[in-house]
């Protein structure tokens, strides 16, 4: 990885409408609002999944004013449905 | 299980001597559904509750669902089935929980997640078990996609190759 990126991980049907599993922003942003457009931008297929998606800094549920900074993985979470 | 434990058969529980057990994972395997109610079967618990998850077959006019498929964000899948596990224990006396789930490929009637809990009562080994699933199902960063004979489908968002 590209050192001061931040790595960005796409699951089951957001998976499928990046067309990766994995991507690297390496953009200057403080917040997961600010990274989101660079993400959408990327992968536009995205936008109409947008109002259903959860995110995840390092692991943990995270809401879209929380800081990420270069080295974090943002993982983009669909609705879950495990069971 | 100490012998201690063995000689308090109420409700009480002593930690230093008798914590919690249990198992909390994500497999690619089936799951060992008998083993793991033999493993939370202890003196002190009059109930041990057993919730299986199976995958259902649906079938349009047209086309059938062949298989389920998961996939989970690990390691904080594998994390926050440990969290219901510690979520449980706050709320009920509860001795001993597994939840595991399975991921990868599942044909029908198999089973996706087994969640076995004991306690010295029923109605908290019923309850827990109950809560765990609900959890899982909104918590849990683990998604499943229907493989039906004409295409697939992500379960949740709608999203697949199915016309």
């Amino acid at each position: 990885m590209t050192q001061g990126s931040i790595r960005v991980l796409f699951f089951g049907a957001a998976a499928d409408r990046a067309g990766v599993r994995e991507a690297e922003v390496s953009a200057d942003v403080a917040t997961l609002d600010e990274l989101w457009p660079l993400v959408e931008q990327q992968h536009p297929d995205l936008s109409p999944m947008r109002g259903t998606l959860a995110f995840a800094v390092n692991g943990e549920y995270a809401r879209g004013g929380d800081r990420v900074s270069p080295g974090d993985e943002v993982a983009v979470l669909p609705p879950v449905s495990g069971g | 299980m100490s012998r201690l434990a063995t000689r308090w058969p109420c409700c009480r529980r002593s930690p230093a001597v008798d914590p919690v057990a249990g198992s909390f994972a994500i497999v690619e395997e089936p799951i060992d559904v008998g083993g793991l109610v033999s493993a939370a079967q202890r003196p002190d618990c009059g109930a041990v509750s057993t919730f299986v998850g199976t995958t259902r077959i649906d079938e349009s006019d047209e086309a059938s669902v062949e298989y389920l498929e998961y996939e989970a964000y690990r390691p904080m899948a594998d994390r926050k089935l440990e969290e219901i596990g510690a979520e449980i224990e706050e709320r009920w006396d509860a001795r001993h929980v597994s939840i595991v789930h399975r991921i990868g490929r599942v044909d029908p009637g198999e089973a996706s997640v087994a969640i076995v809990v004991a306690s010295p009562r029923r109605g908290p080994a019923f309850e827990a078990s109950r809560y765990a699933i609900e959890r899982i199902k909104e918590v849990v960063p683990i998604w499943k996609r229907e493989v039906w004979s004409d295409g697939y489908v992500w379960v949740g968002s709608q999203v697949g190759t199915r016309s």
